[in-house]
């Protein structure tokens, strides 16, 4: 379980990218964060493994706090939750095993990981984590050799070589083709309904919002305008949380119809 | 019609911008320059007609032909003493490099401590010319191949660090970021997130130290610190410059053929 308790980030330079946000969220839950650019997804989501440090209120993550945590406790919250980036973050000269091998960063002892003395269990894990995404034979080809599709997929397979109970998806189809979007949040779907982790979201196609999430969460600039379930999302949902009326740039598919 | 339909002069009247006037200060600096410059060479004694007798000075009778068998007989094993100072140099050195261009770079140093820290230790060891360095080791262990070998581990540490340092402040900041997130310890992430990325440019620039030592060993043999430079040195003060001419060509030889084949690798690589 994820509670927000009133947290505030302000940005070095005095922007205020959240403001006051109490939100809780349940395990196993799929969660799709929507808002435009600048509107706080990203730091909502950084704020969770503390990547952006909250400059006030609280975060438990599964009851542990991650607002101040340093050291050995944030590695701690760190290891149970995955992410996966726009861009994929991959180190991109090196072999895919060696980018989901990164997943097993917190369970291996420093020493080891730093030597590349990874033990065979956690190997076996990584090669677990790329079956699941469905490039296993690619393991021992360079990360740059791939496509985006499939370095989004090495992303998501160095998430769950993790083991997390939570994974965090930053905009992971904004730098992707509709076709290659889809595969993606299929994945995520996937993994969110057969493992149970608890999945959140950042998303600004509204139409793959709709798709996929159960739960939708709206911000505007820093502050939660709409939480509630899928069902009850309509158009005049998304002109709140937008503040403008819906474009057809808001979604994936363009052309498609806006209800 | 044609496919060139472009404006043409005498199209139309047209008037463009005026060319803005240079600064005020153009002038000024220019003649600043120029006037350094001349007094700079007063300075320094620069007179081209001192130059004027040098064609014709007998001294160059002297460098041909090359004494070729003594060059044979007494040049090969120094030449191979510092093709050795300088592999072992390039190697610690640059091994030495490894961690402290780490912490001197502001992706990947641990705090503000070890930024600033390990860059004021690289500054002063820098301020120190690397001959000095070679002397100083000289007088501290002994005229000697090693005494050598520390002046240039010394020297292919600081150029390095100074490359190789800034390479990683240019690095792809996502992979590191992403290694932390899973909750590596700072250094594990580094070396699964960032080494990567930079270990291309880090083997180039170690050929490019080692081509570099490899001319520098010779001129640390001239202060005492071994190799074929203390033989050129010897040479010198007996004015066998023959012999000198032999090593000399000898040395162009080698130089030539180490730097074609580690631009040729260094090629490949990045």
């Amino acid at each position: 379980m994820i509670e927000f308790k009133n947290v505030s980030v302000t940005y070095r330079g005095g922007v205020k990218a959240l403001k006051n946000l109490t939100v809780t969220i349940e395990d196993g839950e799929f969660v799709v964060i929507v808002g435009l650019s600048g509107a706080g997804k990203s730091t909502m989501l950084r704020a969770m493994n503390g990547l952006v440090k909250a400059t006030e209120g609280s975060i438990l993550v599964n009851g542990t706090e991650v607002v101040g945590a340093k050291g050995r406790r944030l590695r701690e919250v760190r290891k149970q939750i995955g992410m996966i980036f726009q861009t994929f973050n991959l180190a991109t000269r090196t072999t895919v095993l060696n980018n989901v091998l990164m997943g097993r960063l917190a369970h291996v002892p420093a020493w080891r990981s730093t030597l590349g003395l990874w033990p065979a269990e956690d190997k076996e894990r990584a090669f677990l984590a790329l079956d699941r995404v469905g490039i296993l034979e690619k393991a021992y080809v360079r990360a740059s050799d791939l496509s985006g599709g499939q370095q989004q997929r090495v992303g998501i397979a160095r998430a769950l070589a993790q083991d997390p109970a939570v994974v965090l998806a930053d905009e992971p189809v904004a730098a992707l083709d509709p076709v290659t979007s889809h595969q993606v949040m299929g994945d995520l779907q996937t993994i969110n309904e057969d493992l149970g982790i608890t999945t959140l979201v950042n998303l600004h196609f509204l139409d793959l919002a709709r798709t996929y999430g159960r739960r939708i969460i709206g911000l505007r600039a820093g502050e939660l305008v709409f939480d509630g379930p899928i069902e009850e999302v309509d158009d005049e949902t998304f002109r709140e949380i937008y503040g403008r009326a819906v474009t057809p740039d808001d979604l994936l598919h363009e052309g498609a119809e806006v209800e | 019609m044609t496919t060139t339909e472009g404006p043409r002069p005498g199209d139309r009247e047209i008037v463009p911008p005026r060319k803005p006037p240079r600064p005020w200060w153009y002038w000024a600096v220019a003649a600043a320059v120029i006037a350094f410059t001349v007094y700079s060479g007063r300075r320094v004694g620069f007179s081209l007609t001192s130059l004027k007798d040098l064609p014709s000075n007998p001294l160059w009778e002297k460098f041909w032909p090359p004494e070729w068998d003594w060059v044979f007989a007494n040049a090969i094993d120094p030449l191979i003493e510092t093709f050795q100072i300088a592999i072992l140099a390039t190697l610690v050195g640059c091994l030495l490099a490894l961690p402290v261009s780490f912490a001197m770079s502001r992706l990947t140093s641990h705090n503000t401590y070890t930024y600033f820290g390990s860059k004021a230790i690289m500054n002063l060891i820098r301020t120190i010319p690397d001959l000095f360095w070679a002397k100083l080791f000289v007088t501290a262990i002994g005229i000697g191949a090693f005494a050598g070998t520390l002046g240039l581990i010394i020297f292919s540490l600081s150029v390095m660090v100074k490359l190789f340092s800034e390479t990683i402040d240019a690095a792809d900041p996502g992979p590191l970021e992403a290694a932390e997130a899973a909750g590596g310890t700072h250094i594990a992430s580094v070396k699964v997130g960032v080494l990567p990325e930079v270990l291309p440019n880090y083997v180039a620039y170690a050929l490019y130290v080692f081509e570099l030592n490899i001319r520098a060993s010779v001129v640390l043999g001239l202060v005492g610190a071994g190799g074929v430079g203390r033989v050129l040195e010897a040479q010198r003060q007996f004015f066998q410059f023959d012999r000198i001419m032999g090593i000399v060509i000898l040395l162009f030889v080698v130089v030539f053929t180490l730097e074609q084949i580690s631009v040729a690798i260094r090629r490949r690589l990045v």
